[in-house]
């Protein structure tokens, strides 16, 4: 297993709205697919990048944020966006593993929103995160949807490239709220955890 | 004079924080983007120590390693494969290759630096 709190996504249900297979993603969690399959997932302050190949139709998704220090505070630049880096990375390279090609790809990235949960600047850096790495990588982002203080919950078709967004103005309850914290509470569990290293 | 440490990895930003947390330390510092380049490039002027990933195109990570340690420059040169990789089989065959270490991502960059100081000779 790669990290405790980065894998993939295990919750599969049949949408009747959609009539399509749906994966569900949480915090920390990423799908890649080159079948009719819809990626899910609802957002706050974490963000989702939507990568396919717009020749082969593999697509994929990812949730999640960057990790903050032990104080709250955001640490170095280096330190705070590894867990980003690793989540994009990894990311790009199952879809290059299951056919996609680096020059085919195109991105669109969602949530980031200031949630008021406590943190409300994770959502502004996750977003210029996601967009530096996005531009690093030479991958075109070709539609966002980030920022402001609401939740939304999108629907991503890896085949197309097509993305509904559905903006949650009323959250009838704290369930985001609860989940996108106990992922950055993992997260730095993980940020203090020894490294997975071997000398042979 | 500054140690050379030779970076491969197909994503820009990997090669950028790597390569910031080298330079920092005082290291010389040459990229390439995935393992043809880099051998290519680890021919170009002595190398200290490399650190490869493992899914790249062109070549991979356990394809460069071999064949560096086939020319005669690179037969006792520390490798480091720095990868998302963890499984061990995997590991093994890094290990069969030739590779020193194998270090799995999300890395620490001071966890990266302990380790380039126990693998590079002083």
């Amino acid at each position: 297993m790669m990290t405790e709190s980065y894998h993939k996504a295990k919750s599969r249900y049949f949408d009747p709205y959609l009539k399509r297979w749906t994966v569900k993603l949480l915090p920390g969690e990423y799908y890649v697919c080159r079948d009719e399959e819809v990626v899910a997932t609802t957002l706050g302050s974490c963000i989702s990048a939507c990568i396919w190949d717009v020749k082969t139709g593999i697509g994929g998704m990812n949730h999640f944020m960057l990790a903050q220090s032990e104080l709250g505070h955001w640490g170095e630049q280096t330190a705070s966006t590894r867990f980003g880096n690793f989540a994009m990375e990894y990311l790009i390279n199952e879809l290059l593993k299951q056919g996609a090609s680096r020059n085919n790809l195109r991105s669109k990235i969602f949530g980031g929103a200031s949630m008021n949960t406590g943190g409300e600047k994770i959502g502004g850096a996750n977003i210029n995160f996601a967009i530096s790495y996005l531009q690093t990588e030479k991958i075109p982002l070709l539609a966002s949807d980030t920022g402001s203080d609401y939740a939304r919950k999108i629907y991503f078709d890896p085949n197309t490239g097509e993305v509904k967004v559905k903006s949650i103005m009323d959250l009838p309850n704290d369930t985001i709220a609860q989940r996108e914290k106990k992922y950055a509470r993992d997260l730095e569990k993980e940020n203090n955890k020894e490294e997975d290293v071997v000398l042979f | 004079m500054s140690k050379t440490i030779l970076t491969v990895d197909d994503s820009a930003s990997i090669r950028q924080m790597v390569g910031f947390t080298l330079k920092q330390s005082g290291f010389t510092v040459v990229e390439a983007e995935d393992g043809a380049k880099g051998l290519v490039a680890a021919q170009k002027q002595p190398v200290d120590l490399v650190i490869t990933d493992l899914n790249m195109p062109n070549m991979n990570g356990l394809e460069l390693i071999s064949k560096l340690r086939e020319l005669p420059a690179f037969k006792f040169t520390p490798i480091l494969m720095l990868t998302t990789e963890s499984d061990d089989s995997k590991k093994m065959a890094g290990k069969e290759a030739g590779a020193t270490g194998w270090i799995v991502k999300p890395f620490n960059p001071e966890q990266l630096l302990k380790v380039i100081s126990r693998v590079l000779p002083s």
